[in-house]
């Protein structure tokens, strides 16, 4: 758990700022996106520095808060697949879905594409 | 690089054996070195040459005494020892470099890691939870502080991670749907509690539960109800100054969270004019807004010249199209602004046909746009339409490859309707349709009512259809009504349910305040359209609504000074010259009157009693004499209540009211109690024993005297009365025997069972009834000298008459009014008798403007009597 990163947790849990990421439903707040961009899909979404891509990459309107402690452990986190990612507070649900050059990419990549928002359960 | 990294070997190997080797000699000094830090070793390597030479001398000396080598070959190997050894070092710290490089790319991968989804492909029913994964612990929280305590969890975790008491959850949630809990992961509830202990806003005294194992995934896959909203599509605002107005959706942008739309604005055109603490009161305003709509301007269009009137001409720009005022932007009248998904209510916006038509008519006035924005609401309600369809309507589909044909739902499953087509070529086929593809079908001549919505029960005939509007006439108004197909249904009855709401209906008088009442003329699905005295119509709520009033005996004179009553033909002499049938009369004064013909106010209007004449002029003896049929007791029989029909109104007091008695007989019988009120013979008692009221014949009951001795009531009806007539001066002219004769009147306390006592007083005697004739008891003393008649001569009368007096509720009866048509026996001295009931009572005030009842005075009598007159006041001040 040592070795275990961590995201930016966001100081203020009421900023009404917090965004979170469409792929990987990391809560942030703009400014540490803007900062280190994802810290688990920057490599995709490359959002560090762009606020552009920041504001197509993230958004404001999700549900549900989650502090994934340890990510490993968590079943919360398998179910919610973020059990690869780094240490952080999620979202449970976001709406929306990744740009179409990501989700290009990821078709590419030969990824499955799971939207956030909760629309296709299997 | 191969032959390198051999080297490398070797010279490790060297190394070994070299670190090896001297400390077996030279333990001293190795020991200590073989303490300190690899990496400060290295470093010291450097500095140790001298040293290392000495231990190489050594070692040379040693192994190369045994090969026998000599000294040169000594020193030239030393050369050699000291070459190779740098190079090693160097090449050392070009692996570490590389080491260090490589350690670098990994950490640094490590974050931008390629992203590979590889979670993603597993199905998520094979992620639900099993018994070896740790439990979910619902928390109570303080709602609204979930989210910051999740918050606070995942910094206590991080800040306690090093420490020797590391929190050991896995993690904690929140629902925005699941308001004053968080759940927390973790294999016991003891690691809960540690956790949130010292947290602020938990209560963990409210227990920390177990999730159970298959609720655990429900809980994170709970989602709102998905909203999403299209361009065109209407939506309501939630808050703000435009709460609950209708706005359309013009554009979304990409991430869905802040939605373009187009509404009616509301521009203040009368702002307070002094814009220095404008912002301070805008906010004051806002707050304002929120609880009483009352400042909220209203709905309307922007127009560039009406607020650049108010505002300035400075204070509105105009960019190409649009008019920028205050920050927003005005198009065609609307203004567009962007509002948060959250702020927007999407869901049952239902918006009404007004609310579409006054959105029609911004468009700049083009009547053509009607049509098609009606096709939007239709399309925004078309999933309420898909709910209301039911077997047997009759429905037409409109759209698809069966559009035009029409028939009766058989069935429904899902979105699939089922019909029997009625269409000559489909003649009696079932069809599958999609439920959103056809519409209930009405014509002409349908008898319909309305299901939901402002109209909902109110029934008619339809007048005509276009498309999905049908236009009926009302039965209850008589208007037409325009509702959508999807909001009617067939139905043989005739709309009345709409005229009830709650415990009042149509046409009641109700009390909407201290100084207002108002007639209902219109009900709604839960309101009321209230027309009140003054002519203002409003909109009431039942709770609005303080009671009914009753006005079937309220009387009124109308221009002519006849009597107005409830449900009497009138017109107006002024004014419009109205026709209409009085509803109510309040006060005397105001008349609501209805007639269907007019459209306003659901036919109801207002008008003074006093511009009214009777449309069906009625001879006067005739009225008078058939309402006096009503009130004369004679007539009515006057047996058993006593209280001459309803028009006689409230009677005075009961003497025995307030008296002990004893129960005689019955159930009851030895019963102590209090008489609280009577009713004919019958008397309510309020018992002593058991404070229960009873309600008993005044037979079974006697008078208990203080001393315990009982007496018939009557008799002591007569002694108790001192105590509340409080009229020690008015004794005297009063004789028992007139009491007896009281009493011998009618046993009844005032039923006048001999009603021949009542029916024809003789001429010379006072008309009981004037005498205020409460009680039989005075007109058992009809043959004794009044002490009324002597009113105005008796101190002790005029005295009594200012007193609080128990008679004097009688004056606020009919039956006192009654009195006072009769020609006064007072004022004149002779008996008006029996014929003195009639109306041609010359005694009669024509110029008493109140009438009955309440009327101040001038209903009286006193006109004529200048023995009255001098009391005058003293009744007016009993009329109220």
């Amino acid at each position: 758990m040592a070795s275990v990163i961590t995201a930016a947790i966001p100081a203020q849990a009421r900023a009404k700022q917090l965004r979170a990421c469409l792929l990987c439903s990391i809560i942030q707040t703009p400014a540490d996106f803007r900062k280190s961009g994802c810290p688990n899909c920057e490599e995709l979404m490359q959002m560090k520095s762009s606020p552009d891509r920041i504001q197509a990459c993230t958004t404001t309107y999700f549900d549900g808060v989650i502090a994934v402690v340890d990510p490993e452990q968590s079943w919360v986190a398998r179910w919610q697949r973020t059990s690869k990612y780094v240490r952080g507070m999620y979202a449970v649900r976001v709406k929306g879905r990744v740009p179409d050059d990501v989700e290009a990419e990821l078709e590419a990549r030969g990824i499955k594409y799971r939207p956030r928002d909760q629309t296709d359960q299997d | 690089m191969d032959e390198e990294e051999d080297e490398d070997e070797e010279d490790e190997e060297d190394g070994d054996m070299d670190s090896g080797r001297p400390k077996k000699r030279t333990k001293h000094r190795h020991k200590k070195r073989n303490a300190v830090n690899r990496f400060l070793d290295v470093e010291a390597e450097v500095d140790e040459d001298e040293e290392e030479d000495e231990d190489e001398e050594d070692y040379g000396r040693e192994g190369f005494i045994e090969e026998g080598v000599d000294e040169e070959v000594d020193d030239m190997r030393r050369a050699v020892d000291h070459a190779r050894l740098n190079r090693r070092e160097r090449e050392l710290d070009d692996q570490d470099l590389a080491r260090i490089a490589e350690d670098m790319k990994k950490r640094y991968n490590q974050s931008a890691v390629r992203y590979t989804g590889d979670m993603n492909e597993i199905p998520q029913r094979l992620l639900m939870p099993s018994v070896h994964d740790a439990n979910l612990w619902q928390v109570r929280v303080r709602p609204g502080k979930e989210r910051d305590i999740v918050f606070s969890l995942m910094r206590k975790a991080i800040d306690l991670e090093y420490t020797n008491k590391p929190l050991s959850i896995l993690s904690a949630f929140q629902r925005d749907s699941l308001p004053g809990m968080i759940y927390v992961e973790a294999r016991s509830s003891k690691q809960v509690s540690e956790a949130i202990n010292g947290l602020v806003g938990i209560f963990p005294s409210r227990g920390i539960n177990l999730v159970p194992i298959e609720e655990m995934a429900s809980l994170l896959q709970i989602k709102k109800q998905d909203l999403t909203v299209t361009p065109g599509s209407w939506v309501r605002i939630r808050r703000g100054k435009y709460q609950g107005d209708l706005a359309q959706v013009m554009d979304i942008t990409e991430n869905g969270e802040e939605v373009g739309l187009k509404f009616i604005p509301r521009i203040d055109l009368n702002p307070k004019d002094d814009t220095t603490a404008d912002g301070k009161k805008r906010k004051k305003m806002g707050f304002g807004n929120m609880s009483s709509t009352t400042m909220r301007p209203p709905q309307r269009f922007f127009n560039y010249e009406e607020v650049a009137k108010v505002y300035g001409r400075k204070q509105v720009s105009k960019r190409n199209q649009v008019y920028v005022f205050q920050n927003d932007t005005y198009k065609d009248g609307f203004i567009e602004k962007d509002f948060k998904l959250s702020a927007l209510q999407l869901e049952n916006v239902n918006p009404t046909l007004d609310e579409i038509t006054q959105f029609a008519r911004g468009m700049d006035g083009a009547e053509n746009d009607n049509a098609v924005d009606l096709t939007i609401i239709a399309e925004a309600s078309r999933k309420a339409a898909i709910a209301v369809l039911q077997p047997g309507d009759h429905v037409e589909v409109f759209e698809g490859e069966q559009t035009g044909v029409d028939g009766v739902v058989q069935s429904m499953e899902g979105d699939v309707v089922t019909i029997i087509a009625n269409s000559m070529e489909l003649e009696n086929q079932r069809v599958d349709v999609p439920a959103r593809s056809v519409r209930k079908k009405f014509k002409p001549g349908d008898h319909v009512k309305v299901m939901t919505g402002k109209n909902a029960d109110e029934t008619g005939l339809v007048v005509s259809v276009e498309n999905n509007v049908v236009t009926f006439l009302s039965d209850m108004s008589m208007q037409e009504v325009s509702v959508f197909s999807k909001d009617l249904r067939e139905a043989a009855e005739v709309g009345s349910g709409t005229n009830v709401v709650g415990n009042y209906e149509l046409h009641d008088l109700v009390q909407l305040d201290l100084q207002t009442v108002g007639v209902i003329y219109k009900t709604e699905w839960d309101s009321f359209r209230v027309l009140d005295q003054n002519g203002q119509t409003r909109l009431v709520q039942p709770h609005q609504i303080s009671m009914r009033r009753d006005s079937n005996r309220a009387i009124a004179t109308d221009s002519e000074g006849h009597e107005l009553r409830v449900g009497d033909n009138v017109k107006e002499i002024d004014g419009e010259g109205r026709k209409g049938r009085v509803l109510h009369i309040h006060q005397s004064h105001f008349a609501f009157l209805h007639n269907r013909d007019y459209n306003e106010n659901g036919g109801v209007f207002v008008t003074r009693a006093r511009s009214l004449a009777s449309l069906a002029p009625r001879g006067n003896l005739l009225k008078a004499g058939t309402d006096l049929s009503k009130m004369n007791p004679a007539m009515s029989g006057g047996a058993g209540g006593g209280m001459v029909g309803s028009a006689m109104g409230r009677g005075p007091r009961d003497w025995v009211i307030g008296l002990s008695v004893s129960v005689i007989r019955g159930t009851y019988k030895g019963y102590v109690g209090t008489i609280k009120d009577t009713n004919g013979p019958v008397a309510r008692v309020e018992l002593h024993t058991n404070n229960k009221i009873i309600t008993i014949e005044r037979d079974k009951l006697k008078a208990r005297n203080p001393d315990g001795t009982l007496v018939p009531l009557d008799q002591a009806a007569f002694n108790g009365r001192g105590k509340w007539g409080n009229t020690g001066n008015m004794g005297p002219p009063r004789t028992i025997g007139s009491y007896q004769g009281g009493r011998q009147g009618g046993t009844g306390g005032w039923g006048g069972a001999t009603p021949g006592g009542w029916a024809v007083p003789p001429s010379h005697t006072p008309n009981p009834y004037n005498n205020s004739g409460k009680t039989p008891a005075w007109g058992g003393s009809s043959r004794t000298p009044n002490p009324y008649a002597d009113s105005g001569k008796t101190p002790a009368w005029s005295a009594m008459s200012r007193t609080p007096n128990p008679y004097a509720d009688g004056s606020r009866t009919p039956a006192w009014n009654v009195g006072s048509r009769t020609p006064n026996p007072y004022a004149g001295g002779s008996g008006g008798a029996s014929s003195g009931w009639g109306g041609a009572t010359p005694g009669r005030p024509t110029e008493s403007s109140g009438g009955w009842g309440l009327s101040s005075g001038g209903a009286s009598p006193n006109k004529n009597g200048g023995g009255w007159g001098s009391s005058n006041d003293t009744w007016v001040c009993y009329c109220f």
